[in-house]
């Protein structure tokens, strides 16, 4: 679950303080599907940096599953991180020098985990590339590279999923097989996540969508938590 | 844990490449440890094994004066209570040697020793033609002689030798022998007789420079309790009383002390490849700040991707000097086995194996490792201050500047280095001297850099593209300028450095050696010889020279008004007590000044009067008048100090003596006579008259001084050369760290040369920016190792070695010329596959 009090990020540019993420209130419940839209600048990558713990609100605090993150230092933030989230980004940072195995077996050893193998490659299974794991990021085209970063994400099994324009760097079709593929952790873990896009038709499906203008959210619609039907 | 060592190790399978100049830094300076040490203690190993070889006794007693009445009733009683002594005499003195043919010219000085039959107790000849040694080869008027002798003089063996008034027939050659002075100066190749052949030659004659020996063997137990018991009473008699113990001692302690100075050399060297460990990981840790915000990203504390990175270099640092005990392992067995030989026969001692010591392997490894973590860690702790929050946006921050963790690394590396050059130079001042020489350099080199940096950087706004672009490289920020000029500039310095003083202190001896200098020195001229050596010089030269009489004089004691010392041990303690060689005449020589007291007349007087040089007034604190007490030879003479004298040492024309005495009391006291004189120009002049006057005279030393300095001038090249080594290695280690910032920085680079092509620039255009770029460079850090080396000799010139500086131009041009052409050729060489990159593979993969 995620909780949002009156959280704002303002920096200072030069002599003048610039609002980049105006005061918001939300909450995301456990399972739920949370779209974040609007132009380049509009303050969706920020909000979302936030609610990771990747930076600190001028203003407010944010709850992950009970853990007020604005309390803690660096060290209590990655580990957290590494237990409760995972992530997926436009350029998909998988680390070069390691092979898709490696890069998902990353978070695993982290945390400490038995077997570790076993589940990187299971997880690559998943997500449809077992017959990829030794080939390093740049042997993979950019589909591929996104859906090594998405078996990553989920390697710990985090309650949250944060994705930020994870379809920005890839073309339609494989954009489309991304944004399924995320619906469909969201529906069989019933993990929490948060899509960050400027691509409206790609949100379309979330429980929440918010749309962000010059760093104000605005609610578009609600959708029961429960489903529709 | 074992998630640090895993992503150490996959992290080390893709970056091992470009840390391969990391590598290899490490590498070069550990070698140099390595392998100084191991030879050194190779050599010290064999050498302390032998010290009881290298004496050929138990105790050795010497002097330098025929044996007095009262050493030799002391020695006798003293000795008279051991059971089971032996004890044998040996007498060394230099002379000239000549062949048994009046048709040849040649002469040589040799170093001349008589051994009795039981000679040597310890040790063994090592002989050719697989000679056994046995006294009855020396005895009847044979000799054995070393064989530089026979190919100087063009014999062989089986011919004699004429030496003195005796003739010796050659019956072996010398190859390695038992009991040599280790260190002592030797005049000539050994030529060894037996003693009571050597006693008839009449070469001993007062006067004569001899050094008289007594060689014991007694039983173990007996041997420091004997040496410590002799040896007061034997210093008032001016002999001396030492172990083969103590030669052992003293080879250990010079060789430990040579060891750790030269290791420091090494450490010099492991220092500059420190300076490259920094610059490499410094452009490493930039191009992870990907890799480092993703690990972050995924739950990884700043700690633990510290540590991965800090293992890395811990294996890379290990790798490196493992790499560099193995070219150390290689240098040592690439030694040529002629040289090998050679060291062995200087020294005097048996075969030398060289080979890895565990100990030099030991340090070497340690500051290896240390050295890379120390240099490493600052740059390393960047990593901590990456934010992942880069991930979401494209452009990558590395937050820089000075935290209170990098100040600490900053403080713990300079204790770091300051402990690790104490710990090679065993010593802490001199670790610190080191460190805060290198330091003081390290920082010029830096401003200079930084200096010249700044005096281009009004170029890179105009002018051509090409130039304006590589001036632009060269300041841009993140530029590797700095460092390559350190260390290359350090390197550069080294070289032309050496250099200069080299050409400096060659300069010097050619301003002595002047057209009337004298340049042949006559010793041991007996007086019933004065007029027949004067004659026979007169009749070849066409000048009579001057014959200074000489005698070996000591001071005993001082009667004055401000200074009171009753016995020679008094006067010892002032640093006045060993032997001088004194003269007498009426006159002041050119090169002597009277700041003092008054010169004596013309004419003789009964009372001795004395004239002292400066120095010795100052020591004894001398007023005119005081009375001086002078042990001539054994015999007393009292003498008034009536002058004060300074001398012009560097004026050697009528040489230098401390004690001046007027003609009159020391007239009949036994001397002999000394001259200076300036030989025929040619060859064949000069060997004429040596072997006229070695004919005539056979008991006369002539000392050519052409050959004195032409052996100086050999052991200067020697130094020159060892050191050019060093100094090569250090340039090595410069070049290395160029290859390494070269490949480090080449990844910005291919793009930048990518997108220049794109918008139409030549391969033309960008293989004469590099040229101009890396000549640039090298130009600038060759004005800095020549701006050092200016600096170098002058400060040397004018302060240690007090001779007129020469600037040496010409070998700063030529160093340079060389340095920019070095860093020219390599920079563009190490670059030439950013031109064959195509330029869409490149902008694609960005």
């Amino acid at each position: 679950m995620i909780e949002l009090r009156n959280v704002s990020k303002t920096v200072v540019s030069g002599s003048a303080p610039l609002t980049i993420v105006q005061p918001i209130d939300l909450t995301v419940g456990a399972g739920q599907y949370l779209s974040l839209v609007g132009p380049s600048g509009s303050g969706k990558s920020t909000l979302l940096g936030l609610i990771a713990g990747l930076d600190v609100p001028t203003t407010g605090s944010i709850v992950i599953d009970g853990t007020d993150i604005t309390t803690l230092d660096e060290d209590a933030l990655a580990k957290l991180r590494g237990r409760k989230i995972g992530f997926v980004f436009q350029f998909f940072h998988l680390v070069p020098s390691l092979t898709a195995l490696e890069n998902v077996l990353v978070p695993l050893e982290i945390a400490g985990v038995d077997n570790p193998k076993d589940r990187a490659g299971a997880l690559l299974t998943e997500v449809g590339l077992d017959d990829r794991t030794h080939h390093y990021p740049a042997q993979l085209s950019g589909g591929e590279q996104q859906r090594v970063a998405i078996a990553r994400a989920l390697a710990n099994d985090p309650p949250i999923l944060l994705a930020d324009e994870p379809t920005g760097n890839l073309d339609s079709a494989n954009g489309r097989h991304i944004i399924e593929l995320l619906q469909r952790v969201n529906d069989t873990r019933q993990t929490t996540v948060v899509l960050v896009t400027h691509d409206a038709e790609l949100a379309a499906s979330a429980d929440i969508r918010l749309r962000m203008h010059d760093g104000a959210a605005e609610r578009i619609d609600r959708v029961p938590a429960e489903g529709a039907e | 844990m074992s998630f640090v060592l895993r992503m150490a190790a996959r992290e080390l399978r893709a970056s091992w490449r470009r840390l391969l100049f990391f590598f290899l830094c490490v590498a070069v300076g550990v070698s140099a440890i390595v392998a100084l040490r191991s030879l050194i203690q190779s050599v010290a190993l064999t050498m302390t094994a032998e010290s009881r070889a290298l004496t050929a006794a138990d105790i050795l007693i010497e002097t330098g004066q025929p044996w007095s009445e009262e050493a030799t009733v002391l020695i006798d009683e003293m000795l008279a209570a051991e059971p089971e002594l032996r004890r044998m005499s040996s007498v060394e003195t230099a002379t000239m040697a000549r062949p048994n043919d009046q048709s040849r010219t040649v002469t040589r000085v040799v170093q001349l020793r008589g051994v009795e039959a039981d000679f040597p107790y310890y040790g063994v000849f090592e002989l050719g033609d697989g000679l056994e040694y046995d006294h009855s080869l020396l005895a009847g008027g044979g000799a054995l002689v070393r064989p530089e002798l026979l190919t100087q003089l063009g014999l062989s063996v089986g011919d004699e030798l004429l030496i003195g008034e005796g003739t010796f027939e050659i019956r072996g050659v010398i190859y390695r022998e038992p009991g040599r002075q280790l260190g002592a100066f030797s005049f000539g190749p050994r030529v060894m007789v037996d003693l009571a052949d050597l006693e008839a030659t009449g070469l001993l004659a007062f006067g004569s420079r001899v050094e008289r020996q007594l060689l014991l063997q007694v039983p173990d137990d007996r041997i420091d309790s004997l040496v410590t018991a002799m040896r007061e009473p034997l210093r008032d008699s001016y002999a001396r009383i030492r172990s083969y113990r103590r030669t052992e001692d003293r080879i250990a302690r010079n060789m430990s002390r040579a060891e750790n100075y030269l290791s420091l050399i090494g450490f010099v060297v492991v220092v500059l490849g420190g300076i490259g460990v920094w610059s490499v990981t410094r452009v490493f840790v930039q191009q992870r700040v990907r890799s480092v915000a993703i690990l972050k990203c995924l739950g990884a504390t700043s700690g633990q991707v510290l540590a991965i990175y800090v293992v890395q270099v811990l294996a890379l640092g290990l790798g490196g000097a493992l790499l560099g005990v193995a070219i150390a392992a290689l240098g040592l067995a690439a030694i040529p086995a002629s040289l090998a030989e050679e060291a062995a026969s200087v020294t005097g001692i048996g075969e030398i194996s060289y080979g890895l010591t565990t100990s030099a392997v030991g340090q070497g490894l340690g500051v290896g490792v240390v050295v890379s973590l120390l240099f490493a860690l600052g740059p390393l702790l960047e990593m901590r201050a990456i934010k992942p929050l880069a991930l979401l946006r494209w452009g990558m921050v590395t937050a820089g500047g000075w935290d209170r963790a990098q100040a600490a690394v900053a403080v713990v590396l300079t204790l770091g280095l300051v402990a690790l050059a104490s710990w090679q130079a065993a010593s802490l001042d001199a670790g610190l001297w080191v460190c805060g020489g290198f330091a003081a350099i390290a920082v010029v080199l830096h401003l200079v850099g930084q200096g010249l940096v700044r005096v281009i950087q009004p170029l890179g706004d105009g002018g051509r593209f090409a130039f304006r672009h590589a001036v632009l490289n060269l300041i841009r920020p993140g530029n590797q300028t700095r460092v390559i000029l350190l260390a290359v500039g350090l390197g550069s310095f080294f070289i032309i450095g050496i250099h200069a003083v080299q050409a400096n202190l060659l300069g010097a001896f050619a301003l002595e050696v002047r057209e009337d200098t004298p340049d042949m020195f006559l010793i041991d001229v007996q007086r019933d010889q004065t007029d027949g050596v004067e004659t026979l010089l007169e009749r070849e030269l066409g000048v009579a020279p001057r014959l200074l009489p000489v005698l070996r004089a000591r001071v005993t004691g001082v009667q004055g008004s401000r200074t009171t010392l009753d016995s020679a041990r008094d006067v010892r303690q002032l640093g006045v007590g060993r032997e001088y060689t004194v003269t007498y005449r009426p006159e002041l020589a050119e090169n002597e000044r009277i700041v003092d007291g008054e010169f004596w007349e013309a004419g003789t007087t009964e009372v001795a009067e004395v004239s002292v040089e400066e120095s010795i007034q100052e020591r004894l604190d001398l007023v005119m008048g005081d009375m001086l007490r002078f042990d001539v030879l054994g015999r007393e003479i009292e003498a008034r100090v009536t002058s004060v004298r300074t001398v012009d040492w560097d004026d050697t024309q009528s040489g230098g003596f401390m004690f001046l005495f007027r003609p009159g009391p020391l007239d009949d006291a036994p001397h002999s006579f000394i001259a200076f004189l300036q030989g025929p120009p040619d060859t064949e002049g000069r060997a004429r008259l040596q072997r006229d006057l070695v004919a005539g005279f056979p008991n006369v030393s002539v000392i050519d001084g052409l050959e004195v300095i032409a052996t100086i001038r050999r052991i200067l090249d020697h130094v020159t050369l060892a050191i050019t080594i060093v100094g090569g290695i250090a340039l090595l280690s410069g070049v290395l760290i160029l290859i390494g910032s070269v490949a480090m920085t080449k990844f910005q680079r291919l793009y930048e040369t990518a997108i220049f092509k794109t918008l139409g620039a030549t391969s033309r255009t960008i293989v004469l920016m590099l040229i101009l770029e890396y000549g640039t460079l090298g130009a600038l850090a060759g004005v800095v190792g020549s701006l050092g080396a200016l600096a170098l000799t002058w400060g040397l010139t004018r302060y240690l070695l007090e001779i007129a500086w020469n600037p040496a131009l010409l070998v700063n041009l030529a160093g340079l010329v060389l340095t920019t052409l070095v860093v020219g050729i390599v920079g563009v060489a190490a670059s030439l596959d950013v031109l064959r990159k195509k330029p869409l593979g490149t902008l694609r993969a960005e």
